[in-house]
Parts: structure tokens; C-alpha cells; sequence
């Protein structure tokens, strides 16, 4: 019986947001996401700080990360993640427009673990979508100390 | 490197420019007076003209002036009899004349050769400058432009499930031509960076091996097209000089754009083969019996984003023989077709041997 895992999604364009969401709607995979809009509220989320003091100490099981940014881009989130004691074990999966090979290497160098170039192509978006999902919040076994519905 | 450490240093200070042509007089002056107490002669002329080269690669112009100016008095107060006065008899000026004019000539030419040295290395920094911005663009085109394109597509099929039973054939159609379009944009994209990144990349050059490199691509070529008759003449190829994985990008345009045009024949007949180049080269020509083209066309051919075909006839971004140009230009070499319309096409690339 799997259960699906949260999925915490990184992402400012709400235009993104609104088409990841849908695509995971299409799979039934929206239960269990949380969006934060910039790297500071995503590192609030996971600390449970900020507007999320009141939170669980549970980690998602997978954070989706998009590197643009605005306050605290991907890859400090990344970093700071990878440095915390409590987040490093987490799977990050990188969701970007960005196909520069400087930016793969950095993510991968940071210890990210996947790499996904969102498709301009709305089916193949759906569809990578949705791989991610069933792999990450259903197949996968995130780390222990993560929360499971 | 010292040379530009000093050459930095005299230019910011005046003091340290003259302060140069001084000592380089005295030091001359000083080596000449040694060897002449020592029985060499002649040493003071060699010894002034090379501090007049010296000073002038070094601190420019004036200073050189200075040097000459220097120079000619030392030559005239130590070493012309009379010694130690500065009196110059009648038939002594036609060698003072000649020495200063010999002296100029020497500055003259170091000042040259300096100005041209540091033209280049402000080209070559302009160039680094430019490149550096280039780099940048290309990395907003691939992020930022991907971005509102996905949304375009993305909210277009979000739009055709919310109303499909509301929306009439034309207005399905033209919500396929939007979805079509943005696609097509996504290509274009994807076409002219990697197009740029050609310009950009470092070459690795080496060896390569031509014949396993066009049976590698025959074979990728080979498998996208597995339904149709084609008859493949590869002759054995020899080895030649350059970057492997870009020559392998020319040789898949070309071959597959071989591939392309011979759609309507059959059988389809694609040669590829070599022939001795002119100098240090050879010549690799991929021959097809396609649909070829207008000779009077042929300097568009390389253009980017350029076509010859309507894109119902024949699919494509016009970037391929562009690529194919750029890649065999950075290898020095040279591309060029001969077609005839209906009578297929012959692509003729020259690289080095290796």
C-alpha cells in the first residue's frame, strides 16, 4: 500500500505553479503539496520558522526546486539544505528552465538528485511531471523522518 | 608577466619613463668606457643603439628622444677626439648626422612594432569583453525566453480542455496553430543556441578518425529511417585533424539533410567519400540524388535560419548547413555544394590531413 509522500514545491511564477499543480492534479498527485514562492520561505518551511513556526518537524519527501529565484535562489537553497543536519538527506529534484551546463554542474556538485529541464512542450511538462511525482512521492522511500499521510 | 608589470609602471610615472632613458644612457656609456679600457673598440655605438631600442619599447617616444639626445653627446664628449670636450669639427656632422638619423630609424621601428603589439592585445581584450557578454545572452535566451513560451503552449492546452465542446472546428484549428507555433519557437530556440555555442566552445583538436566517426553517423542516421530504400556508398576515409565531437555535429547535418532531400526517390543513392585536397588538405564530398537546388541560391545556402524549400515540403529551422559553415571554419577549412534542380546535390568539405 503506498502512501503518497508531500511535496514541497519551489517555484515563483505562478503561471508555472498553476501548471505543475494541474499536472499533478491530472495523476492525483496534488494531495500533499505545499508551494512556496522564493528560497526564504522554502527554508522557513523546512526549518519551521518564520510563518511555519507552528509546524511539524516532518520532512517532505521530496522538494521540486526551481533555480530563478527571487530573495534566496536555488542553489543557496540547496546549499543551506545540504549543510543542515536535520535536511541533508532529503531528495531535491531541480525543476528548471535552465539547460546551461554550469548550472548542472553546480546543482550536481551540491549534491542535488535529479536534474529536470522543464519541457516547452505541455504534454511532455505533464508527463515529466507526473514521472516525478509517481517516482519520488510514491515509489521512492524517502529518508526516515519524513512524513507520510 | 614582468614585461607588463614594468611597462604598467613606466606608463603611470614620467619620473620613472626619463629616470629609464637616463640609466639606460649610463649603463651604455658605462659598458663602452669598460671595454675600451679593456682594448674592445667599437663598442659604443652597439651599446647607445641598444639603449635607444630598449627605451623606446619600454617608455615610448620622448624618452627615446631623450635617449638619442643622450647618447649622441656622450658619443661625442667621451669617445671623439678631442675626448672629454664637446667640440664637433666640420667633417664630423655628416656621422653625427648619420648616427641620429640611424638612431631614429631604430626608435621608429620599436615604436611601430610597440603600437602594433598593444593594438592587438586591446583587441584581444575587446574580443574577451564581447565574448564574455555573448555567454550571458545565450544563457537568458535559454532560461528566460523557455519560460513564457512553456506558458503559451502549457495555457493553450489547458484552454482546449476547458472548452473543447464550446469551440467550433476553426477555433480548434486555430488553437492548434498557436500550439504548433510555440513549438516551433521552442526549436528555433534550442537550433541558435546551440548554433552560438559553436562560436564559443574551446576545440579540442586531434586525430579523428573519419571512417569509424561517418560509419558512427550512418548508422544513428540509419535508424530513423529504418522503413525506406537507401542505397549507402561510403568509401573508406582517411584520417584528418580536429575536434571530434564537432565534426561529428557537421557530418550528422550533413548526412541527414542528404537523408532529407532524397525523401521523394527511390531508391535514395547517398555517397560518401574523399579526393585529394589542395594543399595540406583533403576533400570529403556526401553526394545525394534528391530534389537538389538552385544554383543561383547558393550563397543563401549557409545563411542562418535560411531555407530553400517551403516547410511543407520539407521540415527544418535552416540552421544545419549554417552549423556545418561555422564548424568547418573553426577547422580552417571550407564547405561548398554543386546541385542542379531535380538532379541532386554534392557538399564539398575540406579539412586538414592529419
Amino acid at each position: 500500500m503506498t502512501t503518497l509522500g508531500r511535496i514541497l514545491l519551489v517555484e515563483d511564477d505562478p503561471r508555472d505553479v498553476e501548471l505543475t499543480l494541474t499536472a499533478l492534479e491530472d495523476h492525483k498527485l496534488a494531495n500533499e503539496v505545499v508551494v512556496a514562492r522564493d528560497g526564504q520561505q522554502a527554508l522557513d518551511y523546512l526549518r519551521c520558522q518564520g510563518e511555519y513556526i507552528a509546524r511539524a518537524r516532518e520532512n517532505p519527501a521530496v522538494l521540486l526546486l526551481d533555480l530563478k529565484l527571487p530573495k534566496v535562489d536555488g542553489l543557496e537553497v540547496l546549499k543551506a539544505i545540504r549543510s543542515d543536519e536535520r535536511l541533508k538527506l532529503m531528495p531535491v529534484v531541480v525543476l528548471t528552465s535552465s539547460q546551461e551546463e554550469k548550472d548542472m554542474v553546480r546543482s550536481y556538485t551540491l549534491g542535488v538528485n535529479a536534474y529536470v529541464v522543464k519541457p516547452v512542450d505541455f504534454h511532455e511538462f505533464i508527463n515529466a511531471v507526473k514521472e516525478l511525482g509517481v517516482f519520488w512521492a510514491l515509489i521512492n522511500q524517502p529518508p526516515p523522518g519524513s512524513m507520510k499521510k | 608577466m614582468v614585461h607588463a608589470n614594468l611597462e604598467q609602471r613606466l606608463a603611470g610615472s614620467a619620473l620613472l619613463r626619463y629616470g629609464l632613458s637616463v640609466a639606460a644612457v649610463g649603463v651604455a656609456l658605462g659598458l663602452s668606457l669598460i671595454s675600451n679600457a679593456y682594448g674592445f673598440k667599437d663598442v659604443e655605438l652597439p651599446a647607445f643603439t641598444l639603449a635607444i631600442a630598449f627605451v623606446t619599447w619600454y617608455a615610448g617616444g620622448r624618452p627615446s628622444a631623450v635617449v638619442v639626445c643622450l647618447s649622441a653627446l656622450c658619443y661625442n664628449f667621451f669617445f671623439t677626439d678631442p675626448v672629454y670636450t664637446l667640440y664637433v669639427s666640420v667633417n664630423e656632422i655628416p656621422s653625427y648626422f648619420i648616427f641620429v638619423a640611424w638612431a631614429v630609424i631604430i626608435a621608429v621601428f620599436a615604436a611601430v612594432r610597440r603600437r602594433a603589439e598593444h593594438d592587438l592585445l586591446h583587441a584581444r581584450d575587446n574580443l574577451e569583453v564581447a565574448n564574455k557578454e555573448l555567454e550571458s545572452f545565450a544563457y537568458s535566451v535559454s532560461h528566460d525566453l523557455r519560460a513564457p513560451l512553456r506558458h503559451t503552449a502549457g495555457y493553450a492546452e489547458l484552454l482546449r480542455r476547458q472548452a473543447s465542446s464550446a469551440l467550433d472546428e476553426k477555433s480548434l484549428r486555430y488553437l492548434d496553430t498557436i500550439q504548433e507555433s510555440s513549438k516551433r519557437m521552442g526549436v528555433l530556440i534550442d537550433d541558435l543556441l546551440a548554433f552560438s555555442r559553436i562560436g564559443r566552445a574551446e576545440t579540442n583538436k586531434a586525430v579523428v578518425r573519419l571512417d569509424q566517426l561517418v560509419d558512427e553517423v550512418v548508422a544513428e542516421v540509419r535508424r530513423d529511417v529504418s522503413g525506406r530504400a537507401i542505397t549507402w556508398k561510403v568509401a573508406r576515409l582517411p584520417a584528418c585533424h580536429g575536434d571530434r565531437a564537432m565534426l561529428r555535429v557537421a557530418l550528422v547535418n550533413l548526412i541527414s539533410n542528404a537523408v532529407k532531400f532524397t525523401r521523394t526517390r527511390t531508391p535514395a543513392v547517398i555517397e560518401v567519400g574523399c579526393v585529394e585536397g589542395e594543399r595540406n588538405n583533403l576533400e570529403i564530398f556526401i553526394k545525394d540524388n534528391g530534389v537538389g537546388f538552385d544554383m543561383q541560391y547558393q550563397n543563401k545556402l549557409f545563411g542562418v535560419f535560411q531555407r530553400l524549400h517551403l516547410t511543407e515540403e520539407f521540415e527544418g529551422t535552416g540552421i544545419g548547413l549554417a552549423t556545418v559553415q561555422r564548424i568547418i571554419q573553426r577547422h580552417g577549412g571550407t564547405v561548398r555544394a554543386e546541385s542542379a534542380v531535380d538532379r541532386g546535390a554534392t557538399f564539398r568539405v575540406s579539412l586538414p590531413k592529419a
